[in-house]
């Protein structure tokens, strides 16, 4: 005991709380530019003409701000959080955990410049160009050499489940990075560049990168989360060491297969096509380990519920979890596909994760972990109950809003009247789009204030914390 | 430390401790065990009906799931039938060609494609169809400049719903318009006139759809225009009735294409309207849609076209 109080001590946590914080500051930033894109689509006069705001500007805009600066950001603080209380080590190099905090952070508000000013790879979620893309590559390998470093101090014998999300995260990343974006510039002065590859080979490198993005981005890194927060919140033993084990390595092997299930039916080869199809589906009961594991550890704690606000986010972080890990190999069927394809039901599965599942748990843990680093309590509980009825609100209004406008889109395009001609023209489905579009916009709103409300009730916390903290030391003295 | 858990059946703990977190010995859930297993027995089959697998160059075509297609000839036009295995391409083909959809459409295209425009306009199953098909056509295609009804945009885009025609209403007409284009021109009068005249030219235009206007201004103006000072007779006729062949304005009826007249709020206005077109002259374009939509295709449009603006 005395010894874990004494590494206690030692944690490096003044960049957990940076990373944090900026982690709040994006979110609430990206989120509001979701929500504002999301209402140019339904009243398109909001962009007022002016080419820096237009959609196709702010999208890339909201996507980097939300994965990369909002995500990511988390992903940094609760990982440094977990590697040092699980290894019982103090974070390796100070100076070098810096670098990563000031690379990343320079990375992403150079990314979101730059897309205004429009440049862009027009690659999906990798629309840095090429020298962001440098940064964010020396920073990615000094992040992974800072967190093994750290896992190679550790007190314990073995490695903790989430630090082995955490790895294949940093590790995948690195791989996918590094790989989707070989690229030429054309001059050395220049943001512009043309990728190494060409035609289809293009298109699958960037769907491998893409769907990895989610794979291990915003899901083996969140489920390293979950692996932490989860039992630490509930009080409660990880229900199985055995399918940690083997949905982690089922995870990582299956995931890399399955980008090409976002180039059905194009110039992609059909065998590529079925490869895709058939891992994702695979990769279901995979991805479900997870969410088995994160419910039944909760399973014995759930009288919790009724009175712990984060509990309630882990969970339903969970469940959404399961449901958009089931409706995306559903999805990647190449018949399902013909339909959802190109429509918004992929947004709304997207979010039904991004926001279901990675924001969630990401609010989950925060909640719990920001306390601790400041040695207090949260500021106002009430405030987290508001947050996460907000929260929820906003996310069913989203999804429901986004399978109306997505399916319908896809039966509008699709129809045919009783002579064989096609039902409607590409303008009637557009115009059907108008009311699932405003309902998506109010629950991006909704959201979006949910996570404003929670940027403040964590500044009060650190501040309060701090308060406490000065007040200690003047009794001591 | 206990190393058994009460509340979870009684499994195990593996021993291990972090942060204070650790681990139970539970089993893998039989079910999902099985459930995975399922789901690569699934995929398995998969593999075998449809492409898969690269071996070498190629890879596993599939089997049990050949399409049948036809192949004309280029040489001698001659359809051929093709079986392949499964791929994209052929579903594609065979689904344009044998499709249940395809093959309702089929029915009527060859009805209509042999039929004459009489024929057509005279048979309401055909002219049924007509519509169907080119409601899409239209709205796909026309609907962006002449407005989704047809109505299109004064001074910019003609109104196709009303009765006037620029290039002529009847169904050659209309089709050739559709076919080749057209390009509507009237010469900028930017320094031509005198403040006066150019007054007298508008009086004397608006006068003609009916219009309470100065009679001495009008007489000037009906000089200018129908002399060599104006010479807007050359295109417009000297009864102002406009000509089919050049695409000119009947100026003596109420519709108005270029000049909003009717949107204007008093006379002023209105022949500010009609002075601004004479002195910036009018340049319009409408491309040919010979290259893009196949002859059947523009047929069915002419007569919705034709039918749209109560053609003559």
């Amino acid at each position: 005991m005395a010894h874990s109080m004494a590494a206690k001590a030692e944690y490096n946590y003044d960049i957990i709380k940076r990373f944090a914080a900026m982690a709040m500051v994006w979110g609430v930033l990206g989120m509001f530019v979701g929500f504002y894109a999301a209402s140019e689509l339904a009243f398109p006069f909001l962009n007022f003409d002016s080419q820096y705001i237009t959609f196709g500007r702010l999208r890339p805009v909201h996507t980097t701000l939300v994965i990369f600066g909002f995500g990511g950001s988390a992903l940094f603080a609760t990982s440094y959080y977990i590697v040092q209380r699980t290894c019982q080590a103090r974070l390796h190099g100070d100076g070098m955990a810096n670098f990563t905090f000031w690379g990343w952070q320079v990375s992403v508000a150079l990314g979101v410049m730059s897309y205004m000013l429009g440049y862009t790879q027009a690659r999906e979620y990798a629309e840095f160009e090429w020298p962001i893309d440098l940064l964010i590559t020396v920073t990615w390998v000094i992040y992974l050499y800072v967190f093994v470093m750290t896992i190679r101090k550790r007190s314990q014998p073995h490695i903790y489940v989430a630090n082995w999300f955490f790895i294949a995260f940093i590790l995948a990343t690195a791989l996918l990075h590094v790989f989707n974006n070989l690229a030429m510039p054309v001059s050395l002065m220049g943001m512009k560049s043309y990728s190494l590859f060409s035609g289809v080979q293009d298109a699958m490198t960037q769907w491998w990168y893409g769907h990895n993005a989610v794979g291990f981005f915003l899901t083996a890194a969140f489920l390293g989360m979950m692996y932490y927060f989860v039992p630490k919140q509930a009080g409660r033993p990880i229900y199985s060491y055995r399918l940690s084990v083997i949905h982690f390595w089922a995870l990582v092997f299956l995931y890399m297969w399955v980008g090409g299930h976002h180039l059905h039916w194009t110039a992609l080869p059909d065998w590529t096509s079925t490869l895709a199809a058939t891992f994702s589906i695979i990769l279901l009961m995979p991805s479900w380990g997870g969410m088995i594991n994160g419910i039944m550890t909760m399973s014995g704690a759930w009288d919790k519920l009724r009175t712990d606000p984060i509990m309630r986010f882990l969970i339903v972080s969970l469940s959404f979890y399961g449901m958009s890990t089931f409706e995306g190999p559903m999805m990647a069927l190449k018949s399902v596909n013909a339909l959802s394809h190109y429509t918004d039901w992929t947004i709304g599965h997207v979010h039904s994760g991004a926001l279901g599942w990675v924001a969630m748990v990401s609010f989950g843990s925060f909640y719990h972990m920001v306390p601790k680093l400041y040695n207090t309590k949260m500021y106002s509980e009430k405030l987290i109950f508001t947050h996460f009825w907000l929260a929820t609100i906003g996310i069913v209004l989203y999804i429901t809003a986004m399978w109306t406008s997505g399916i319908g889109q896809g039966l509008i395009l699709r129809a045919f009247d009783s002579y064989g001609n096609l039902a409607y023209t590409f303008v009637e489905s557009v115009s059907y789009l108008h009311g699932p579009y405003v309902t998506r916009a109010i629950g991006g709103f909704l959201f979006v204030t949910g996570a404003a409300i929670m940027a403040y009730n964590l500044y009060m916390t650190a501040k309060q914390g701090k308060r406490e903290a000065a007040e200690a030391a003047a009794a001591a003295a | 430390m206990s190393n058994t858990n009460q509340k979870s059946g009684g499994a195990a703990s593996t021993g291990h401790s972090w942060d204070g977190i650790e681990e139970l010995t539970n089993p893998v859930p039989r079910w999902w065990i099985w459930s995975f297993y399922f789901t690569v027995v699934i995929c398995i089959i998969y593999w075998i009906v449809y492409p898969a697998w690269p071996v070498g160059k190629g890879f596993t075509t599939g089997t049990f799931n050949d399409i049948t297609y036809n192949v004309v000839d280029k040489n001698t036009g001659e359809a051929k039938e093709v079986t392949t295995h499964w791929n994209t391409r052929a579903l594609f083909m065979a689904d344009m060609q044998r499709g249940k959809e395809a093959l309702k459409q089929k029915a009527y295209m060859d009805e209509v494609s042999k039929a004459s425009f009489d024929e057509i306009l005279a048979d309401p199953e055909k002219m049924a169809f007509a519509r169907s098909l080119a409601k899409g056509i239209y709205g796909d295609n026309c609907a962006a400049c002449h407005g989704s009804g047809g109505t299109g945009v004064v001074g910019l885009f003609p109104n196709l719903a009303d009765d006037d025609w620029l290039w002529g209403g009847k169904v050659e007409q209309i089709q050739a318009t559709i076919e080749h284009g057209r390009q509507g021109f009237m010469p900028a009068y930017t320094d031509t006139f005198t403040a006066e005249q150019l007054d007298a030219v508008a009086e004397y235009v608006l006068s003609l759809s009916g219009h309470s206007v100065d009679e001495n201004k009008v007489a000037t103006g009906k000089r200018i225009f129908n002399g060599q000072e104006g010479g807007c007779y050359y295109c417009h006729t000297t009864n102002a009735t406009g000509m089919l062949s050049v695409g000119s304005a009947n100026l003596t009826d109420s519709i108005w294409t270029v000049a909003n007249v009717p949107a204007a709020s008093n006379l002023e206005a209105k022949k500010d309207t009609v002075k601004s077109v004479v002195t910036n002259g009018i340049s319009r374009k409408m491309p040919g849609w010979s290259e893009r939509l196949s002859a059947n295709d523009i047929k069915l449009l002419t007569v919705f076209i034709h039918e749209l603006g109560g053609g003559k």
